[in-house]
């Protein structure tokens, strides 16, 4: 089977938002609705004045290899698909939640008493097309595709754990990031700004 | 089909009625508007429609095929994207039955770093959620305890009245009569239109015979009119800054006060980038660690708000004092291209003591600015002062770069001087990867003159119809208070006024964006007056009498081409039709000229649309030579000929040729591209290194200075200065310490805070402040240093109080180690929220400019960066989430 990954370019990242809204912005059937995410960027800080460390992590399915959700689906609704990528079959999802609690990373969602969470664009990459976050980012930070491709793109240094990530093993999240230094600290803060 | 458009219209009108734009529709949402104000009053309901409107139920997420059928019903547009945000992007809009139904950037051509896909920030993106918003005005309204005629005015209610719905009959005859009444009665000099764009001057003019304006140093602070005095640019039309691809030439790149991730979202902070890639290093001097400093990896040296110009005083000592044995100065430069930096160079006439150099050394006022005198004002560390200025010497390729913020401070006109002697004592000017000059706002980081341009409409109005005369223009930076004490400083004489209108034109929410905004609120209440012509129910609009709802660009027949980005010009057409009872600005400039007399095609001389085509043929490049000026359209006779006869007719009858031109793109490419964007490249004729020409000989190729040269000792800044008749400088670049500053705060012990007003991404100065999406996904709170919050006793997200001699707001607070001990982050241009039953008419919403006082200094200069004020833990009902705010509506 195929392995997608996200890539998170963390140095790049100016914490803008603009994956997040954008991804909210094509959320069918929520259109635009007040906490519906498949995307979220957080900020946050490290070190005391005035050596500082600062970084923001976006974030969204990372379409594991063993995922939490499909493995508690008692409907059998979400599945890993041939791509690598994590999918559902709404007609099957009865909303009960179960993948939510269950994911280690917050990602599903109960949208319209459905799950919902990020298809990797599905559609867009079937055209050949990037995700739309991927498109959207003004620093050129986010990628998508194949796992070993982006390894060999990007290089050697890239992690899949932060100090304010869950341990990536646990479902073996296809997130790979390269890292700012401050985020591998062990005391880090989160800023609600 | 969309939810979005259903919060919009609330439960009471079906789109269908809606798209039909009918009478009935127009009558449903009169109806709405009655219902949405029935309750009481703009004191917003307590469910606002996009909470009582549920979504149709179970609608299951989207599937793939759904989502490729969206695009197949739909039709991709550009969409205009027009505020005063720092930016300029592509945005385009998915139209699906007359409905934006998702909105997507550029991507017509592959993305490189040298020749960049202009992609559009967070609150473009957002765009559809702002034109669609809840609290869109949907039909003229009147304040209900006010009437014309000047007798029952309840002047006090304003802000808290209830709201009626009228007609734009009725509208327009209102605005016409009133003006017409208050001009006959008081004379022109009794109106005041701080914002007097979209054509409200013509209403002024003919109704009136004039009205007072304001002005002021806006966001340029003293960037705003001094370096055309001493030799430099003021960073929006013209830049002193070489182009993008030279930035990375920079090996060390020092940014003071300049946060392009925050205030030029867009391209600008990945030009950055690309010069940290190319291995420059960087420097940040902010009171913020910001995320500029942090994804540059930056060094950050934290300041004190107002005290940059003491730092730059310090490096310049340092470099004098360690020139000698590190030949850090560039005297050559120096000697050839600049007056007053020492005895041997003054200018004929000036006392030769006036001298930069012997001030910095402190020769004459024994004050030498050495690294620990600076490190008492700033806050910096001498020691990190004298590594930075040791580091700058001209045989560093050394990019200084300043914002406009830290010129946001009172008493500030010599700092941009300082500014600009620091940098040609580096010699940093005229050479590639060497540069001083303002970086922010369109231009950050990539000087040279636009290589694109959009074309003239060729619309013009009818001069001589409506000619009036001005009446005087207040400085906005102290205008509300000016107004209140009925006299204002006329470049030195005080002159009585007395104002019983205000005219809001819609070109910049006075109210919400000026400082002294309580003071604001009371002038507002005392006038007969005030009238507002906008899109939302936005602070102007609170405030005033009568509102005229105003479409945005996405609805309008003329269409956008705006500039702006000096590589890529953008044009979109109309993109939906009007939502509900709204008007263009023409429209509505139109309908109460015609109250007044005036038929609308003595208003305009064309047509919208004829003004539309027109502007594609003057849209104009460089040809690959870089000099030569070229069209950007190709416009075939065929595209001509599609025109429709009526439009051709108009414009021939104004003078202007159809014929066909060779351009870049095709008239219907550009039309669906939305943009057209020069191929950038190392080694193409579009770069720039500015001062080139003049550090090479600058007898043939003076500055426009009066001198010709850099003018370190400047006669004309401070003529300019005192001209305006409120504080005064020396011609040399000396450090005024700011009024409200830190040694103020620390000598008079009233105050423990200094305020700053960042410009966050949530909103383009006030704009979308409203737009719920945003609001959720920045909580805007107030920074402040852990060191601080804990001697207060406060924790994150709590609810604070901070108070200045102006008034009392109330934010949240986020707790951060990034952020310079005594200084608190309040974000720029949130819509205020005055809760009327506390006594102190406290502003729930934290809007900066209630806290900051009516006042100014020097040139004018609106001071948003320099307040003081006292912060406490607030003991009275804490704050929700801003997502959580009702929207306003009426």
């Amino acid at each position: 089977m195929a392995r997608k990954a996200f890539y998170f370019d963390q140095e790049a990242c100016v914490g803008c938002r603009g994956c997040q809204i954008v991804c909210k912005d094509k959320i069918e059937g929520a259109d635009l609705e007040l906490g519906v995410f498949y995307r979220t960027v957080k900020n946050y800080e490290s070190g005391s004045f005035p050596k500082v460390g600062r970084f923001s992590v976006s974030m969204t399915c990372n379409h594991c290899e063993n995922p939490a959700c499909v493995a508690v689906c008692p409907q059998k609704a979400i599945y890993k698909a041939e791509d690598g990528t994590v999918l559902q079959d709404a007609s099957l999802c009865i909303g009960c939640g179960t993948c939510a609690a269950a994911c280690p990373y917050g990602v599903p969602q109960i949208v319209n008493n459905k799950m919902a969470k990020c298809d990797g664009c599905a559609a867009r990459v079937a055209k050949g097309e990037k995700p739309l976050c991927v498109d959207a980012c003004t620093m050129r930070a986010l990628d998508f595709g194949e796992y070993d491709e982006l390894v060999a793109k990007y290089g050697p240094d890239l992690v899949s754990d932060l100090s304010v990530l869950p341990d990536s093993k646990t479902t073996g999240a296809n997130l790979l990031i390269k890292a700012r230094a401050c985020a591998l600290e062990a005391d880090v803060r989160e800023m609600n700004l | 089909m969309s939810k979005l458009f259903d919060r919009v219209l609330g439960a009471k009108v079906s789109r269908r009625d809606f798209l039909k734009g009918s009478a009935a529709a127009t009558a449903a949402v009169a109806g709405l508007s009655l219902a949405g104000c029935s309750n009481n009053t703009i004191q917003e309901t307590t469910k606002a429609p996009e909470e009582t409107t549920k979504a149709p139920d179970t609608t299951a997420p989207v599937t793939h095929d759904e989502i490729v059928d969206l695009e197949a019903k739909g039709k991709w547009v550009p969409a205009a994207c027009w505020n005063n945000c720092g930016g300029r992007c592509l945005n385009k809009a998915l139209v699906v039955d007359g409905v934006v139904m998702r909105q997507k950037t550029d991507d017509t051509h592959e993305d490189t770093p040298d020749f960049l896909q202009q992609r559009a920030c967070v609150r473009g993106r957002a765009r559809r959620a702002e034109v669609y918003s809840p609290d869109r005005l949907k039909t003229p309204m009147k304040r209900k305890n006010w009437q014309p005629g000047g007798v029952e005015v309840n002047g006090h209610l304003r802000g808290t009245d209830e709201w009626e719905p009228i007609t734009w009959e009725e509208a327009f005859k209102i605005v016409a009569s009133e003006t017409k009444r208050i001009g006959d009665t008081y004379g022109p000099g009794a109106i005041f239109a701080p914002s007097s764009g979209n054509g409200a001057n013509y209403v002024m003019y003919k109704a009136a015979g004039g009205y007072y304006s304001a002005s002021g140093t806006l966001s340029w602070g003293t960037w705003n009119e001094g370096p055309g005095h001493f030799g430099m640019e003021d960073g929006y039309s013209s830049w002193s800054l070489n182009d993008r691809l030279d930035l990375k030439k920079s090996e060390l790149i020092v940014m003071i006060g300049c946060n392009p991730a925050w205030s030029s979202m867009g391209s600008p902070m990945y030009n950055f980038l690309q010069a940290k890639r190319a291995g420059a290093k960087f420097v940040s001097v902010d009171p913020i660690y910001t995320d500029t400093a942090a994804a540059l990896d930056a060094k950050w040296l934290p300041i004190r708000p107002g005290t940059d110009h003491a730092l730059m005083l310090a490096l310049a000592y340092v470099m004098l004092k360690n020139d000698d044995e590190k030949k850090l100065i560039d005297w050559d430069f120096l000697n050839k291209c600049t007056v007053g930096f020492d005895a041997e160079h003054m200018p004929e006439g000036a006392p030769k003591e006036d001298n930069a150099k012997d001030y910095i050394l402190g020769t004459y006022d024994n004050t030498p600015k050495t690294p620990e005198w600076a490190e008492a004002i700033t806050g910096i560390p001498a020691a990190d002062i004298t590594e930075l200025g040791l580091s700058i010497g001209k045989d560093v390729k050394v990019s200084l770069l300043t914002g406009w913020a830290p010129a946001r401070t009172h008493n500030s006109d010599s700092m941009p001087q300082m500014f600009m002697t620091l940098g040609a004592m580096g010699g940093h000017m005229g050479l590639s990867g060497h540069m001083t000059g303002v970086s922010c706002h369109f231009g950050a980081g990539n000087g040279g003159k636009y290589l694109i341009g959009s074309g003239s409409t060729g619309i013009s109005y009818n001069r001589e119809l409506i000619s009036g005369k001005s009446q005087g223009t207040l400085t906005r930076g102290c205008m509300w208070d000016a107004i209140l004490k009925g006299e204002f400083n006329n470049k030195g004489t005080m002159t009585p006024i007395d104002f019983k209108m205000i005219y809001h034109g819609g070109t910049n929410c006075y109210l919400q964006t000026m400082p002294g905004m309580k003071k604001g609120i009371e002038v507002h209440r005392k006038m007969e007056f005030v009238v507002t012509q906008t899109t939302f129910f936005n602070t102007d609009a609170k405030y005033s009498d009568i509102i005229l709802p105003v479409n945005t660009m996405w609805e309008r027949k003329d269409g956008t081409m705006t500039s702006g980005n000096r590589e890529a010009l953008f044009y979109a057409g109309q993109v939906i039709e009007p939502l509900f009872d709204s008007k263009s600005d023409r429209e509505v400039i139109t309908g109460i000229m015609k109250e007044l007399g005036v038929e609308a095609k003595d208003v305009y001389s064309m047509s919208e649309e004829a003004g539309d085509f027109r502007r594609f043929f003057g849209a104009w490049t460089y040809a690959e030579d870089g000099t030569t000026k070229t069209p950007i359209v190709t416009i075939t006779q065929a595209d001509i000929d599609a025109v429709p006869q009526n439009i051709k007719d108009e414009l021939i009858a104004s003078g202007f040729e159809l014929k066909p031109q060779e351009g870049k793109i095709g008239l219907e490419e550009f039309k669906q591209a939305g943009v057209y964007t020069v191929e950038r490249k190392e080694g193409d004729n579009f770069g720039h290194i500015h001062y080139e020409a003049f550090r090479k000989d600058p007898e043939a190729n003076p500055l426009k200075t009066a001198s010709g040269k850099l003018e370190i000792y400047c006669k004309g800044l401070q003529d300019m200065v005192a001209n305006y008749g409120y504080t005064t400088v020396e011609a040399y670049p000396a450090y005024n310490p700011c009024l409200d500053g830190y040694e103020q705060m620390k000598s008079e012990g009233k105050f423990e805070f200094q305020v700053i007003n960042p410009h966050y991404q949530r909103r383009s100065h006030t704009i979308f402040d409203n737009v719920k999406v945003l609001r959720e996904a920045f909580p805007n709170p107030v920074l402040m240093n852990a060191s601080d919050a804990k001697a207060k006793g406060i924790v994150d997200g709590d609810t604070v109080i901070m108070t200045s001699e102006a008034g009392s707001i109330l934010r949240k607070a986020c707790i951060v180690e990034g952020m310079m001990p005594g200084v608190l982050g309040v974000m720029h241009g949130c819509w205020v929220d005055v809760d009327e039953n506390t006594a102190d008419k406290v502003d729930r919403a934290g809007a900066d400019n209630y806290l900051i006082p009516s006042k100014t200094t020097g040139q004018r200069i609106s001071a948003w960066n320099s307040t003081l004020c006292n912060m406490e833990k607030y003991t009275g009902t804490p704050l929700d989430d801003d997502v959580n705010m009702n929207s306003r509506l009426i």
